[in-house]
């Protein structure tokens, strides 16, 4: 099987060309480096089965960030690339162009976003471009589909070019320059009003405000649409439809004993718990499908919304100056976003920082002082029931850890720190199904990861509870849980439960009949003490297997610390 | 015209960071290594093309310019370095 890659600069469409390829549900977003991992799917063109490969964005081919490293091998392993080109920037796309095409690669050219170059006044002679590369050229437009058919039509006649050749930086200007002449005619145009408007957003007295309300209606909406769906669809499923279905269910074929106590705890239709029973299919499934789910899905729209409009490279320029103060910079903004979703998808977005140090600071401060969704909807739900204020604490706490930490990282890891330096996209009208598309794969995307953890963990604690693990485990751990924080010893089963799953780790604790206080403290040390699993290996192959020592030496110190301090303060002596 | 303007005097090639917002200038020289000057290049940042500034954070914060429709957010000390004519 033939392999295509996909190539192109940073934010030219190259994703949706992608799904448009292959109808797979990819991701794209219009900001630069969202595909940091690279994916890969099949296609049929013409009877011919092909693999396709979408490569990272990368302007040049001589890497300057990790992402784009990934973006040179990438394009030694496919037979065939497609090229994709941002129709509207032409002249500078086209410097990767004759780096891909003078390495003599059979290369078909897409000329993305076609139908934009019309509205901003901009000629292209496709012939001639064609002629003067050497490759078939398409005009594309991913987003409606336009273009795709040729493009796919035309890969049997991508051919190496026989006019352009490997060639020096300067000498690949001037050539550059001798084609843009040719081929290309620009009207002149003036700024638009709603280009106009866009440049409020970056300007700093307009800018933070904006800002500050888009972060708010952002959290707003999260909250409210997600009770919404709890309230209205799921504890409805769960109370009345499922519950006694499955209560009744494994009551006919095990009434009691081991087997049912590990499937649905000690519920019976009467009183039916979800939070306490504990059983693989009551607790297990009700923490990740009631509890967080409708969350996850309203996070993952607004950060959809927020990516296919183009807010977020906004953003990282309003941060920008404060992330300085930490060791990072504006971009940095991405990966503790994605935090907030997932931790997973938040460590691999580091790649998009250029050195070591950024990327250091960036995943430990993200894996101390982010928590993902899933553990934010487990604290607004056992939190939430003592009132906002033990749930402002657990943040603010988690604030000030990210910011103190920053500034100590910053001045102890060894490394450079350079200036922001990214392309800002025009804003764009997101296309409504490809954001409930791309909502719909990532929160099937917690789903496919969460349930089976969740599941393997409730078993493995339901074993370790059978097997008196717990109660040895309890006494070994009480002098730090119990003397030093100020929690019950049974704490301990959720801090096991930790390295699996947060979410479900928190869940833990409301059974154990903490106050407020203990509740608080507990949440403050499991978002901090060590990283899930899905978590940690991902840092582990991100940062190198020394680094990630450091960062866990960090957090285990860094937790307690924190843990004994609140202590001191909420519970006193 | 454009070779008259060349040689006023006080058309010398000055710091990004001296354009005010709404101000044209030209691109002189890009400043830096090799290696950050190609990939500024590659961005659309390139000598004899326009500039304009859009945005200029606060404290010492990035800027955020225009340069012929691509915008580029960009560190204080880069712009600093890239020296401009103003037209």
């Amino acid at each position: 099987m033939k392999k295509i890659s996909l190539m192109g600069c940073p934010n030219v469409g190259k994703s949706v060309v992608f799904s448009r390829l292959t109808g797979v549900n990819v991701i794209s977003s219009n900001y630069p480096g969202t595909t940091v991992d690279f994916t890969k799917g099949n296609t049929r063109i013409g009877g011919e089965k092909f693999g396709l490969i979408d490569v990272p964005g990368t302007y040049s081919l001589e890497p300057t960030s990790k992402a784009e490293e990934v973006a040179l091998y990438m394009l030694q392993e496919g037979d065939i690339v497609i090229d994709v080109v941002d129709a509207t920037h032409l002249e500078r796309n086209l410097y990767l162009t004759l780096e891909i095409i003078g390495r003599k690669k059979p290369t078909i050219v897409a000329l993305n976003l076609w139908d934009e170059t019309k509205h901003l006044g901009i000629d292209i002679d496709v012939e001639k471009l064609e002629k003067l590369l050497d490759v078939p050229v398409v005009p594309t437009c991913a987003i409606t589909g336009e273009g795709i058919k040729e493009l796919a039509a035309k890969v049997g006649d991508a051919k190496p070019s026989k006019t352009i050749e490997l060639m020096s930086e300067g000498e690949r200007w001037l050539k550059i320059g001798e084609i843009i002449k040719e081929v290309q005619v620009v009207h002149h145009r003036h700024h638009t009003i709603w280009e106009r408007i866009a440049d409020t957003t970056v300007k700093p007295v307009t800018g933070i405000p904006i800002a500050i309300l888009t972060i708010l209606l952002t959290f707003l909406f999260i909250i409210v649409i997600g009770n919404w769906i709890v309230e209205h669809l799921m504890d409805p499923i769960f109370y009345n439809y499922y519950g006694p279905w499955i209560v009744g269910a494994v009551n006919s074929f095990s009434p009691e004993g081991l087997l049912h106590d590990i499937l649905i705890g000690k519920s019976t239709v009467e009183s039916l718990d979800f939070m306490q029973s504990f059983g693989l299919l009551t607790t297990g499934l009700y923490v990740p499908f009631d509890m967080v789910l409708p969350f996850v899905i309203t996070f993952y729209f607004m950060l959809s919304l927020l990516e296919d409009v183009g807010y977020l490279p906004r953003l990282a320029v309003l941060v920008d100056t404060g992330l300085h103060k930490l060791g990072l910079h504006g971009s940095a903004i991405v990966p503790t976003i994605l935090g907030f979703g997932c931790n997973v998808p938040g460590a691999l977005a580091t790649r998009i920082l250029e050195t070591r140090k950024q990327r250091f600071i960036a995943a430990t401060l993200m894996a101390i002082a982010v928590p993902c969704m899933a553990q934010s909807a487990m604290i607004f739900g056992i939190l939430g029931r003592y009132g906002m204020k033990w749930i402002i604490i657990v943040y603010c706490t988690l604030l000030v850890l990210y910011i103190l930490l920053g500034l100590l990282l910053k001045k102890i890891v060894k490394g450079e720190s350079p200036e922001l330096l990214l392309e800002v996209p025009p804003y764009r009208k997101p296309d409504p199904l490809t954001l409930l598309k791309k909502t719909w794969t990532k929160a099937y995307g917690f789903l496919a990861e969460a349930v089976p953890f969740v599941i393997l963990g409730v078993f493995i604690v339901n074993l370790l509870y059978v097997f008196g693990v717990i109660d040895v485990l309890s006494t070994v751990f009480s002098p730090v849980l119990t003397t030093l924080l100020g929690l019950p010893e049974g704490a301990i089963v959720a801090l096991i439960m930790g390295f699996l799953r947060k979410d479900i780790a928190i869940g833990m604790l409301l059974p154990m009949d903490m106050s407020p206080q203990q509740l608080t403290i507990s949440c403050v040390v499991l978002a901090t003490y060590f990283p899930c699993i899905a978590t940690f290996v991902v840092l582990l192959r991100e940062l190198g297997i020394r680094d990630m020592l450091k960062a866990a030496g960090l957090m285990i110190v860094i937790s307690l610390t924190v843990g004994i301090i609140m202590r001191l303060i909420l519970i006193g002596i | 015209m454009e070779l008259l303007s060349d040689m006023k005097p006080d058309r010398k090639a000055v710091p990004l960071t001296t354009l005010f917002p709404g101000e044209r200038a030209k691109i002189i020289s890009l400043g830096h290594g090799a290696g950050i000057q190609r990939h500024l290049r590659t961005m659309g940042l390139m000598e004899g093309k326009i500039v304009t500034i859009i945005a200029a954070q606060p404290a010492r914060g990035p800027f955020v310019i225009d340069v012929e429709g691509t915008q580029i957010a960009i560190g204080r000390g880069m712009v600093r370095r890239i020296l401009i004519q103003k037209i």
